[in-house]
Protein backbone atom coordinates (compact mmCIF):
# COMPACT_ATOMS: atom_id res chain seq x y z
CA UNK A 1 0.00 0.00 0.00
CA UNK A 2 2.82 2.22 1.18
CA UNK A 3 4.41 1.29 -1.95
CA UNK A 4 1.41 2.46 -4.12
CA UNK A 5 1.17 5.65 -2.87
CA UNK A 6 4.61 6.58 -3.20
CA UNK A 7 4.26 5.86 -6.65
CA UNK A 8 1.69 8.04 -7.30
CA UNK A 9 2.82 10.66 -5.82
CA UNK A 10 5.65 10.11 -7.78
CA UNK A 11 4.04 9.81 -11.20
CA UNK A 12 1.99 13.30 -10.27
CA UNK A 13 5.35 14.82 -9.95
CA UNK A 14 6.71 14.00 -12.65
CA UNK A 15 3.64 15.30 -14.56
CA UNK A 16 4.24 18.06 -12.67
CA UNK A 17 7.71 18.67 -13.37
CA UNK A 18 6.81 18.73 -17.07
CA UNK A 19 4.35 20.89 -17.23
CA UNK A 20 5.73 23.45 -14.61
CA UNK A 21 7.64 25.09 -17.84
CA UNK A 22 4.19 25.65 -19.04
CA UNK A 23 2.27 26.51 -16.12
CA UNK A 24 0.45 30.26 -16.69
CA UNK A 25 -1.87 31.92 -14.00
CA UNK A 26 -4.01 34.98 -15.10
CA UNK A 27 -2.77 38.16 -12.92
CA UNK A 28 -6.05 40.21 -14.05
CA UNK A 29 -8.93 40.42 -12.40
CA UNK A 30 -11.10 39.39 -15.81
CA UNK A 31 -10.19 38.25 -19.35
CA UNK A 32 -11.21 35.49 -21.81
CA UNK A 33 -10.04 32.52 -23.37
CA UNK A 34 -10.15 34.17 -27.35
CA UNK A 35 -10.88 31.70 -30.37
CA UNK A 36 -8.35 33.90 -32.43
CA UNK A 37 -4.88 35.89 -30.97
CA UNK A 38 -7.07 39.05 -31.58
CA UNK A 39 -9.14 40.85 -28.69
CA UNK A 40 -12.12 41.31 -30.75
CA UNK A 41 -12.62 37.83 -31.34
CA UNK A 42 -15.06 35.35 -29.81
CA UNK A 43 -14.69 34.34 -26.38
CA UNK A 44 -14.58 30.89 -25.67
CA UNK A 45 -14.31 31.16 -21.60
CA UNK A 46 -14.25 33.91 -19.34
CA UNK A 47 -11.28 33.66 -16.75
CA UNK A 48 -10.98 35.30 -13.42
CA UNK A 49 -7.15 36.27 -11.49
CA UNK A 50 -5.70 32.97 -10.63
CA UNK A 51 -7.11 30.68 -13.34
CA UNK A 52 -4.24 28.07 -14.05
CA UNK A 53 -3.46 27.66 -17.97
CA UNK A 54 -1.21 25.52 -19.38
CA UNK A 55 0.89 26.91 -22.61
CA UNK A 56 1.02 24.94 -25.22
CA UNK A 57 2.62 27.74 -28.27
CA UNK A 58 2.97 31.02 -28.03
CA UNK A 59 2.33 33.69 -31.35
CA UNK A 60 3.62 36.93 -30.89
CA UNK A 61 2.36 38.44 -28.24
CA UNK A 62 -0.49 35.95 -27.42
CA UNK A 63 -0.07 32.22 -26.10
CA UNK A 64 -2.26 29.10 -27.53
CA UNK A 65 -3.31 27.76 -24.15
CA UNK A 66 -5.14 25.03 -22.62
CA UNK A 67 -7.54 25.54 -19.46
CA UNK A 68 -8.54 23.45 -16.43
CA UNK A 69 -11.73 22.31 -18.39
CA UNK A 70 -9.47 20.92 -21.41
CA UNK A 71 -10.62 24.30 -23.43
CA UNK A 72 -8.06 25.60 -25.61
CA UNK A 73 -7.91 29.06 -26.98
CA UNK A 74 -5.61 32.30 -26.70
CA UNK A 75 -4.70 34.86 -24.48
CA UNK A 76 -2.52 37.86 -24.38
CA UNK A 77 0.40 37.79 -22.95
CA UNK A 78 0.12 41.13 -20.45
CA UNK A 79 -2.77 38.93 -19.02
CA UNK A 80 -0.67 36.11 -17.67
CA UNK A 81 2.60 35.49 -15.45
CA UNK A 82 4.33 32.44 -14.96
CA UNK A 83 2.97 30.23 -12.50
CA UNK A 84 4.15 30.13 -9.01
CA UNK A 85 2.92 26.24 -8.58
CA UNK A 86 6.21 24.04 -7.01
CA UNK A 87 6.19 20.89 -6.26
CA UNK A 88 6.39 22.17 -2.70
CA UNK A 89 3.23 22.84 -2.62
CA UNK A 90 2.01 18.69 -2.68
CA UNK A 91 4.98 17.39 -0.71
CA UNK A 92 4.57 16.09 2.22
CA UNK A 93 5.55 18.36 5.46
CA UNK A 94 4.65 22.35 6.25
CA UNK A 95 2.97 24.23 3.56
CA UNK A 96 4.60 27.25 2.85
CA UNK A 97 4.73 30.51 0.09
CA UNK A 98 7.59 30.42 -2.21
CA UNK A 99 10.52 33.28 -2.36
CA UNK A 100 9.07 34.69 -4.99
CA UNK A 101 5.45 34.70 -3.89
CA UNK A 102 6.16 36.61 -0.98
CA UNK A 103 8.24 39.16 -2.81
CA UNK A 104 5.16 39.48 -4.95
CA UNK A 105 2.76 39.54 -1.89
CA UNK A 106 0.78 43.07 -1.53
CA UNK A 107 2.81 45.19 1.02
CA UNK A 108 0.27 47.95 2.22
CA UNK A 109 -1.20 48.67 -1.76
CA UNK A 110 -3.77 46.73 -0.82
CA UNK A 111 -7.42 46.36 -0.57
CA UNK A 112 -7.05 46.34 3.49
CA UNK A 113 -5.51 49.63 3.56
CA UNK A 114 -7.80 50.91 0.19
CA UNK A 115 -10.74 50.36 2.63
CA UNK A 116 -9.09 52.33 5.62
CA UNK A 117 -8.86 55.39 3.17
CA UNK A 118 -12.62 55.65 2.13
CA UNK A 119 -14.12 57.51 4.80
CA UNK A 120 -11.06 59.96 4.92
CA UNK A 121 -11.12 63.77 4.11
CA UNK A 122 -10.22 64.62 0.45
CA UNK A 123 -11.27 61.16 -1.11
CA UNK A 124 -13.80 60.38 -3.21
CA UNK A 125 -14.68 56.47 -3.56
CA UNK A 126 -18.55 56.93 -4.57
CA UNK A 127 -17.66 58.99 -7.83
CA UNK A 128 -14.69 56.47 -8.12
CA UNK A 129 -17.18 53.60 -8.03
CA UNK A 130 -19.53 55.11 -11.42
CA UNK A 131 -15.70 55.05 -13.00
CA UNK A 132 -15.21 51.87 -12.90
CA UNK A 133 -18.60 50.63 -13.60
CA UNK A 134 -18.37 52.55 -17.18
CA UNK A 135 -18.11 49.19 -18.90
CA UNK A 136 -17.61 48.81 -23.00
CA UNK A 137 -18.45 45.14 -24.50
CA UNK A 138 -16.69 43.64 -27.02
CA UNK A 139 -19.40 43.64 -30.04
CA UNK A 140 -19.65 47.37 -29.18
CA UNK A 141 -15.89 47.89 -29.54
CA UNK A 142 -15.37 45.74 -32.87
CA UNK A 143 -18.61 47.82 -33.95
CA UNK A 144 -17.06 51.16 -33.36
CA UNK A 145 -13.63 49.92 -35.02
CA UNK A 146 -15.50 48.93 -38.28
CA UNK A 147 -17.79 52.67 -38.56
CA UNK A 148 -14.91 54.15 -37.78
CA UNK A 149 -12.56 52.95 -40.35
CA UNK A 150 -10.05 52.00 -37.51
CA UNK A 151 -7.69 48.78 -37.06
CA UNK B 1 8.12 0.13 -15.18
CA UNK B 2 10.93 0.41 -13.07
CA UNK B 3 12.12 2.59 -15.90
CA UNK B 4 8.63 4.90 -15.53
CA UNK B 5 9.63 4.95 -11.95
CA UNK B 6 12.78 6.21 -12.14
CA UNK B 7 12.10 8.49 -14.54
CA UNK B 8 9.82 9.75 -12.34
CA UNK B 9 11.98 9.78 -9.53
CA UNK B 10 14.74 11.81 -11.54
CA UNK B 11 11.44 14.65 -12.36
CA UNK B 12 10.88 14.90 -8.49
CA UNK B 13 14.58 15.43 -7.29
CA UNK B 14 15.17 18.02 -10.20
CA UNK B 15 12.44 20.11 -9.75
CA UNK B 16 11.10 19.38 -6.29
CA UNK B 17 11.71 22.61 -3.56
CA UNK B 18 11.88 21.48 0.13
CA UNK B 19 8.68 23.02 2.17
CA UNK B 20 8.99 26.36 3.21
CA UNK B 21 8.57 27.73 6.38
CA UNK B 22 7.29 31.12 5.96
CA UNK B 23 8.03 32.86 9.50
CA UNK B 24 12.17 31.68 8.32
CA UNK B 25 11.88 33.21 4.78
CA UNK B 26 10.28 36.65 6.00
CA UNK B 27 12.72 36.85 9.13
CA UNK B 28 15.65 35.94 6.44
CA UNK B 29 13.81 37.87 3.59
CA UNK B 30 14.02 40.92 6.16
CA UNK B 31 17.23 40.57 7.21
CA UNK B 32 18.74 40.23 3.41
CA UNK B 33 16.74 43.26 2.70
CA UNK B 34 17.95 45.68 5.36
CA UNK B 35 21.56 44.67 4.47
CA UNK B 36 20.57 45.03 0.89
CA UNK B 37 18.72 48.24 0.90
CA UNK B 38 15.97 46.17 -1.61
CA UNK B 39 12.89 48.19 -2.78
CA UNK B 40 9.86 46.45 -2.78
CA UNK B 41 8.72 45.74 -6.11
CA UNK B 42 4.88 46.76 -6.98
CA UNK B 43 2.87 44.37 -8.54
CA UNK B 44 -0.22 44.31 -10.68
CA UNK B 45 -3.14 44.02 -8.28
CA UNK B 46 -1.11 46.79 -5.86
CA UNK B 47 -1.29 49.34 -8.92
CA UNK B 48 -4.61 48.79 -8.80
CA UNK B 49 -5.34 49.46 -5.61
CA UNK B 50 -3.23 52.34 -5.56
CA UNK B 51 -4.63 53.53 -8.78
CA UNK B 52 -8.03 53.36 -7.35
CA UNK B 53 -6.39 55.44 -4.19
CA UNK B 54 -4.87 58.02 -6.72
CA UNK B 55 -8.34 58.54 -8.59
CA UNK B 56 -9.96 59.21 -5.82
CA UNK B 57 -7.65 61.49 -4.45
CA UNK B 58 -8.09 63.38 -7.92
CA UNK B 59 -11.79 62.81 -7.62
CA UNK B 60 -12.22 64.65 -4.30
CA UNK B 61 -10.51 67.74 -5.84
CA UNK B 62 -12.07 68.11 -9.20
CA UNK B 63 -15.80 67.20 -9.75
CA UNK B 64 -16.76 64.40 -11.68
CA UNK B 65 -18.72 65.18 -15.19
CA UNK B 66 -21.14 62.63 -14.82
CA UNK B 67 -22.56 61.79 -17.96
CA UNK B 68 -22.85 58.19 -19.21
CA UNK B 69 -22.89 58.66 -22.93
CA UNK B 70 -20.42 61.10 -23.56
CA UNK B 71 -18.16 58.39 -21.12
CA UNK B 72 -19.29 55.93 -22.68
CA UNK B 73 -17.83 57.76 -26.15
CA UNK B 74 -14.60 58.32 -24.63
CA UNK B 75 -14.44 54.80 -23.02
CA UNK B 76 -14.65 53.39 -26.63
CA UNK B 77 -11.60 55.51 -28.16
CA UNK B 78 -9.84 55.06 -24.93
CA UNK B 79 -10.35 50.88 -25.09
CA UNK B 80 -9.49 50.74 -28.77
CA UNK B 81 -5.99 52.61 -28.13
CA UNK B 82 -5.44 50.93 -24.74
CA UNK B 83 -5.95 47.23 -27.14
CA UNK B 84 -3.12 48.27 -29.35
CA UNK B 85 -0.75 49.71 -27.16
CA UNK B 86 2.32 47.80 -25.00
CA UNK B 87 -0.18 46.90 -21.98
CA UNK B 88 -3.53 46.10 -23.16
CA UNK B 89 -4.23 43.63 -20.30
CA UNK B 90 -4.52 45.83 -16.83
CA UNK B 91 -5.45 44.38 -13.81
CA UNK B 92 -8.85 46.24 -13.36
CA UNK B 93 -9.37 47.06 -17.10
CA UNK B 94 -8.59 50.97 -18.62
CA UNK B 95 -11.22 53.54 -17.38
CA UNK B 96 -11.42 56.89 -19.00
CA UNK B 97 -14.01 59.33 -17.55
CA UNK B 98 -14.38 63.27 -17.46
CA UNK B 99 -13.53 65.89 -14.47
CA UNK B 100 -15.73 69.07 -14.71
CA UNK B 101 -12.99 71.19 -14.79
CA UNK B 102 -12.54 74.24 -17.26
CA UNK B 103 -8.95 74.29 -17.66
CA UNK B 104 -7.55 72.20 -20.22
CA UNK B 105 -5.74 68.95 -18.71
CA UNK B 106 -5.45 65.42 -18.27
CA UNK B 107 -4.05 62.86 -15.39
CA UNK B 108 -3.18 59.03 -15.58
CA UNK B 109 -3.56 57.12 -12.34
CA UNK B 110 -1.73 54.09 -11.54
CA UNK B 111 -3.69 50.71 -13.13
CA UNK B 112 -5.04 52.67 -15.88
CA UNK B 113 -7.79 54.88 -14.75
CA UNK B 114 -7.59 58.38 -17.20
CA UNK B 115 -9.04 61.49 -16.60
CA UNK B 116 -9.91 64.67 -19.26
CA UNK B 117 -10.93 68.11 -17.76
CA UNK B 118 -14.35 69.37 -19.58
CA UNK B 119 -11.64 72.12 -20.78
CA UNK B 120 -9.86 69.90 -23.06
CA UNK B 121 -12.71 68.17 -24.11
CA UNK B 122 -14.05 71.10 -25.56
CA UNK B 123 -10.31 71.77 -27.07
CA UNK B 124 -10.92 68.77 -29.32
CA UNK B 125 -12.32 69.40 -33.02
CA UNK B 126 -12.93 65.35 -33.74
CA UNK B 127 -12.23 62.26 -32.47
CA UNK B 128 -9.28 61.77 -33.59
CA UNK B 129 -7.75 64.98 -31.48
CA UNK B 130 -9.61 63.31 -28.61
CA UNK B 131 -7.73 59.87 -29.12
CA UNK B 132 -4.25 62.07 -29.30
CA UNK B 133 -4.92 63.53 -25.48
CA UNK B 134 -5.66 59.63 -24.63
CA UNK B 135 -2.89 58.06 -26.32
CA UNK B 136 -0.59 60.23 -24.80
CA UNK B 137 -2.04 59.61 -21.36
CA UNK B 138 -2.11 55.33 -22.20
CA UNK B 139 1.22 55.79 -22.72
CA UNK B 140 2.00 57.09 -18.97
CA UNK B 141 -0.02 53.78 -18.01
CA UNK B 142 2.24 51.82 -20.61
CA UNK B 143 5.25 52.57 -19.13
CA UNK B 144 4.04 52.92 -15.25
CA UNK B 145 5.19 56.76 -15.12
CA UNK B 146 2.63 57.36 -12.47
CA UNK B 147 4.48 54.66 -9.69
CA UNK B 148 7.70 56.46 -10.92
CA UNK B 149 6.65 59.43 -8.98
CA UNK B 150 6.57 57.52 -5.77
CA UNK B 151 9.80 58.14 -3.62
CA UNK B 152 12.05 55.63 -3.05
CA UNK B 153 12.73 55.81 0.40
CA UNK B 154 8.86 54.25 0.54
CA UNK B 155 9.68 51.50 -1.36
CA UNK B 156 13.05 50.47 0.55
CA UNK B 157 10.58 51.34 3.69
CA UNK B 158 8.33 48.52 2.48
CA UNK B 159 10.69 46.24 1.62
CA UNK B 160 12.38 45.69 5.31
CA UNK B 161 8.58 45.01 6.34
CA UNK B 162 7.57 41.57 6.87
CA UNK B 163 4.57 39.73 5.13
CA UNK B 164 2.66 40.48 8.42
CA UNK B 165 3.71 43.71 9.04
CA UNK B 166 2.60 45.06 5.74
CA UNK B 167 -0.57 43.53 5.20
CA UNK B 168 -3.54 46.12 6.33
CA UNK B 169 -2.28 45.54 10.36
CA UNK B 170 0.56 47.89 10.34
CA UNK B 171 0.27 51.83 10.59
CA UNK B 172 3.22 51.74 8.99
CA UNK B 173 2.31 50.00 6.09
CA UNK B 174 -0.64 52.61 6.12
CA UNK B 175 1.84 55.49 6.23
CA UNK B 176 3.65 54.75 3.32
CA UNK B 177 0.39 53.82 1.26
CA UNK B 178 -0.58 57.36 1.73
CA UNK B 179 2.52 58.98 1.43
CA UNK B 180 2.75 57.13 -2.04
CA UNK B 181 -0.50 58.55 -3.07
CA UNK B 182 0.33 61.91 -2.47
CA UNK B 183 3.74 61.59 -4.15
CA UNK B 184 1.76 60.85 -7.55
CA UNK B 185 -1.18 63.11 -6.87
CA UNK B 186 1.60 66.05 -6.04
CA UNK B 187 3.19 65.05 -9.48
CA UNK B 188 -0.24 64.30 -11.65
CA UNK B 189 -1.29 67.33 -10.36
CA UNK B 190 1.52 70.01 -9.64
CA UNK B 191 4.75 68.90 -10.10
CA UNK B 192 4.32 67.18 -13.62
CA UNK B 193 6.75 64.03 -15.26
CA UNK B 194 10.05 64.79 -16.34
CA UNK B 195 10.50 66.35 -19.82
CA UNK B 196 12.32 63.24 -20.74
CA UNK B 197 9.07 60.85 -19.88
CA UNK B 198 6.53 63.46 -21.51
CA UNK B 199 8.65 63.44 -24.62
CA UNK B 200 8.39 59.39 -24.68
CA UNK B 201 4.67 59.64 -24.20
CA UNK B 202 3.65 62.03 -27.09
CA UNK B 203 6.21 59.69 -29.37
CA UNK B 204 4.61 56.43 -27.90
CA UNK B 205 1.21 58.08 -28.44
CA UNK B 206 2.23 58.85 -32.33
CA UNK B 207 3.06 55.03 -32.97
CA UNK B 208 0.14 54.28 -30.81
CA UNK B 209 -2.71 56.44 -32.96
CA UNK B 210 -1.08 55.26 -35.92
CA UNK B 211 -1.48 51.31 -34.66
CA UNK B 212 -5.21 52.24 -34.04
CA UNK B 213 -5.79 54.03 -37.50
CA UNK B 214 -6.62 57.53 -35.85
CA UNK B 215 -4.17 60.39 -37.44
CA UNK B 216 -0.98 60.66 -35.65
CA UNK B 217 -1.50 64.18 -36.92
CA UNK B 218 -4.07 64.92 -34.45
CA UNK B 219 -1.75 65.15 -31.32
CA UNK B 220 0.09 67.99 -33.42
CA UNK B 221 -3.16 69.69 -34.18
CA UNK B 222 -3.84 69.71 -30.04
CA UNK B 223 -0.54 70.95 -29.36
CA UNK B 224 -0.97 73.73 -31.29
CA UNK B 225 -4.24 74.93 -29.60
CA UNK B 226 -2.94 74.34 -26.43
CA UNK B 227 0.28 76.78 -27.06
CA UNK B 228 -2.33 79.00 -28.18
CA UNK B 229 -4.04 78.40 -24.86
CA UNK B 230 -0.28 79.04 -23.12
CA UNK B 231 0.08 82.35 -25.20
CA UNK B 232 -3.17 84.33 -23.69
CA UNK B 233 -1.63 83.16 -20.19
CA UNK B 234 -4.84 80.63 -19.40
CA UNK B 235 -4.48 77.70 -17.22
CA UNK B 236 -3.55 74.52 -19.76
CA UNK B 237 -1.62 71.44 -18.82
CA UNK B 238 0.34 73.46 -16.20
CA UNK B 239 2.22 69.96 -15.20
CA UNK B 240 3.56 69.73 -18.97
CA UNK B 241 6.48 71.17 -20.73
CA UNK B 242 5.26 74.01 -23.24
CA UNK B 243 3.73 73.11 -25.86
CA UNK B 244 6.20 74.75 -28.40
CA UNK B 245 9.44 72.37 -26.94
CA UNK B 246 6.54 69.01 -27.74
CA UNK B 247 5.20 71.14 -30.90
CA UNK B 248 9.10 71.00 -32.29
CA UNK B 249 9.95 67.06 -31.42
CA UNK B 250 6.57 66.16 -32.23
CA UNK B 251 6.13 67.57 -36.09
CA UNK B 252 9.40 66.21 -36.71
CA UNK B 253 7.92 62.46 -36.56
CA UNK B 254 4.21 62.92 -37.88
CA UNK B 255 4.04 61.10 -41.19
CA UNK B 256 1.15 62.39 -43.39
CA UNK B 257 -2.07 60.62 -43.17
CA UNK B 258 -5.11 60.27 -45.72
CA UNK B 259 -7.66 63.28 -43.84
CA UNK B 260 -10.76 60.88 -45.82
CA UNK B 261 -10.04 58.32 -42.83
CA UNK B 262 -10.29 61.03 -40.14
CA UNK B 263 -13.51 62.29 -41.66
CA UNK B 264 -14.99 59.02 -41.67
CA UNK B 265 -15.32 59.48 -37.57
CA UNK B 266 -16.95 63.14 -38.09
CA UNK B 267 -20.65 62.07 -37.78
CA UNK B 268 -20.38 60.17 -34.05
CA UNK B 269 -18.08 63.39 -32.74
CA UNK B 270 -20.26 65.83 -33.92
CA UNK B 271 -22.92 63.73 -32.05
CA UNK B 272 -20.12 63.62 -28.68
CA UNK B 273 -19.72 67.16 -29.37
CA UNK B 274 -23.22 68.73 -29.28
CA UNK B 275 -23.34 66.82 -25.65
CA UNK B 276 -20.39 68.70 -23.57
Amino acid sequence: MKKELLFTFLLAAAALALLAGNALVVQVLRSNLSSKPDFLSASLSPLQKGDRLERIETQGSWYLVRNARGAKGYIHQSAVTASKVTLGSIAPGPKGASPDELALAAKGFDEANEKKLRNSKGYNFSDLNWVMEQEVAVPALAQFIRDGRLK
Amino acid sequence: MKKLLLAAMCALLVSWKPPIDLGKVAKAKKGAELVAGASHKINEEEEYHIGRAVAANILGQYPLWKNGELTRYLNLIGRILALRSGRPEIYGGYHFAMLDAPEANAFSAPGGIIFLTRGIVAMAADEDELAAVLAHEIQHIVVKDPLKAIRSQRLKALGTFTAGEAVGSSSGAFGVFQDSIMDISGTLLQKGYSRGQEKDADLGALKLLAAAGYDPGALLDMLKKIQAVEKKKLKAFSAHPSAAKRIAYVGGNVAAADPALRRARAARFEKFAAGR
